[in-house]
């Protein structure tokens, strides 16, 4: 009809009017259709992301749990190749104790037990203190750490030196034993793989945050290796470390110094009060 | 025919909300229903009665102004961002004071051309701010599946494919009026019909699979839900 209508009137009917019509109709379409294809853009942009973010956590989680059957099974290992036999040994000479009824050789027996027993208390201890060392329970994070770096030094394979510049306040032990946990698997890795001869460890602070800065004159990696070893299979130890401080949303970055010579790891720690903190792993 | 489809076409978005009425309760929705009722109503009273020219030139101007106040409290319930609902309020004061100048100062016009031209523009930009907000609006899934995005959808359509038309039709007469007034009837009954589809929609807002508060509080140190 409206057809008809401007085709009977064709020569009054306006050229803008009708052209205009057209055009805005044509814009606004436009508009909705590019509306929608956006969007739709958007959000399969927004779940490609959310679902490497999964495949992120996913790889984290299993790091985590292979870390800790690791270390169970290294606890397993221990008290199965030293406790265990130790303990037989002194089953032994407390058994041939029933049997001999000679004195000196009875007094020399209980004597060689009493030593066994002795180590094995000795090297539960040490067990007990790779799972939770006790200069951090007590002392704190500073204590335990010049503790660790003690023992490097003390081994005379490498130099290892510490300074913590503002550490008057403590953290939460939970915060602390996650911390020392990174340090250490820093060190253990730059002691296995780096073929440095000195290690130094600085602490600072800065605001509200807590700064943990570790360098070193061997072979060490950047950030870009850092997370092409986070998105493979591999680097377990280096995933457990992420995991770690993604607990107390910390950040941690791996470059060269500008000299070219050493490498440095440095750790950020949001410092707030009431951390909303999750049991640590192992 | 399609005068009398334009008009009748106003019924099914009517008949659409009561028919969905469970789903058609939020989001300021029935100032859309008292929209599209008051605009039934005035193509009635047209196709019935034929008022004279200065009547007629009354009703559409207060048709306009209840056609940009309608909208403009739906889009003011809708947006989030306060910028842009201050600049709704402020818009819609220079837009009252202009409709109220044009009225005073219209001589013998049939139909109010130019609030009528500037009340499309300023509907338009807000369908377009309405769309930013949208589109930068990270709770929104899927826009199509709003009803709030179909309604502003009709009255852009509707307004932009009629935006010409009231601009031209500026100082012509009832008689030449009336003979581009198809367009208006068409894009009338294409906004009548994407607002009954709106209405029909279901219920769009997103629900979570699972209500966290099943689980309780984890038995975690220092855990704050």
């Amino acid at each position: 009809m409206i057809l008809l209508q401007v085709n009977s009137a064709a020569h009054q009917f306006p050229l803008v009017l009708y052209f205009g019509t057209i055009g805005m109709l044509v814009l606004t379409i436009g508009l909705i259709v590019f509306i929608i294809f956006h969007q739709r853009k958007v959000i399969r942009y927004q779940m490609q992301l959310q679902h490497m973010e999964q495949e992120q956590q996913k790889m984290l989680l299993n790091a985590s749990i292979r870390l800790q059957e690791e270390e169970r099974q290294r606890i397993a290992a221990d008290l199965h190749d030293d406790a265990g036999p130790l303990l037989a040994t002194a089953r032994l000479y407390l058994n041939e104790n029933l049997v001999n009824l000679d004195k000196t050789t009875q007094l020399q027996s209980i004597y060689n037990a009493k030593q066994i027993i002795d180590d094995t208390i000795q090297l539960i201890r040490n067990i007990s203190h790779s799972l939770m060392p006790p200069t951090l329970k007590n002392f704190g994070l500073e204590s335990a750490v010049n503790d660790l770096f003690q023992k490097i030094s003390g081994s005379g394979s490498m130099n290892a030196s510490c300074r913590f510049h503002d550490y008057r306040e403590r953290l939460h032990p939970d915060q602390e034993l996650i911390i020392f946990r990174v340090i250490q698997e820093l060190v253990n890795n730059i002691l296995k793989h780096s073929n440095a001869s000195f290690i130094h460890l600085t602490q600072n602070l800065s605001g509200n945050k807590l700064y943990i800065r570790l360098h070193h004159d061997g072979r060490g990696i950047t950030q870009a290796d850092f997370d092409k070893l986070n998105k493979s299979n591999v680097g377990l130890g280096l995933k457990n470390i992420q995991s770690r401080l993604k607990l107390l949303h910390g950040r941690i970055y791996f470059e060269k110094d500008i000299s070219q010579t050493y490498y440095k790891v440095t750790i950020e720690i949001p410092r707030t009060e009431e951390e909303q903190i999750v049991q640590p792993i192992s | 025919m399609l005068r009398l489809l334009s008009i009748y076409s106003g019924i099914l978005p009517i008949a659409s909300f009561f028919l969905f009425l469970s789903r058609n309760k939020k989001n300021g929705l029935w100032v859309i229903l008292f929209y599209v009722a008051a605009s039934f109503l005035t193509d009635f009273c047209f196709e019935l009665f034929n008022p004279p020219n200065n009547l007629s030139f009354f009703i559409f101007s207060l048709f306009t102004i209840l056609e940009y106040s309608f909208f403009s409290v739906f889009i003011y319930i809708n947006f989030k961002k306060k910028i842009f609902k201050q600049i709704i309020l402020i818009t819609s004061f220079f837009f009252f004071a202009f409709c109220a100048i044009s009225y005073f100062s219209a001589k013998g016009n049939f139909f109010d051309s130019l609030p009528a031209s500037i009340e499309s523009i300023f509907i338009i930009i807000f369908c377009i701010i309405y769309y930013y907000e949208q589109l930068n609006d990270p709770e929104v899934s899927f826009i199509y599946s709003s009803k709030k995005f179909w309604i502003v959808t009709a009255f852009l359509i509707y307004l932009s494919g009629t935006l010409f038309l009231f601009i031209y039709t500026f100082g012509l007469s009832k008689k030449e009026q009336s003979f581009y007034w198809p367009i208006n009837m068409v894009f009338n009954t294409i906004k009548n019909l994407i607002i009954t589809l709106a209405f029909s929609l279901p219920i769009s807002d997103h629900q979570p699979f699972i209500k966290e508060d099943i689980f309780g509080k984890p038995p975690l140190p220092h855990y704050k839900p």
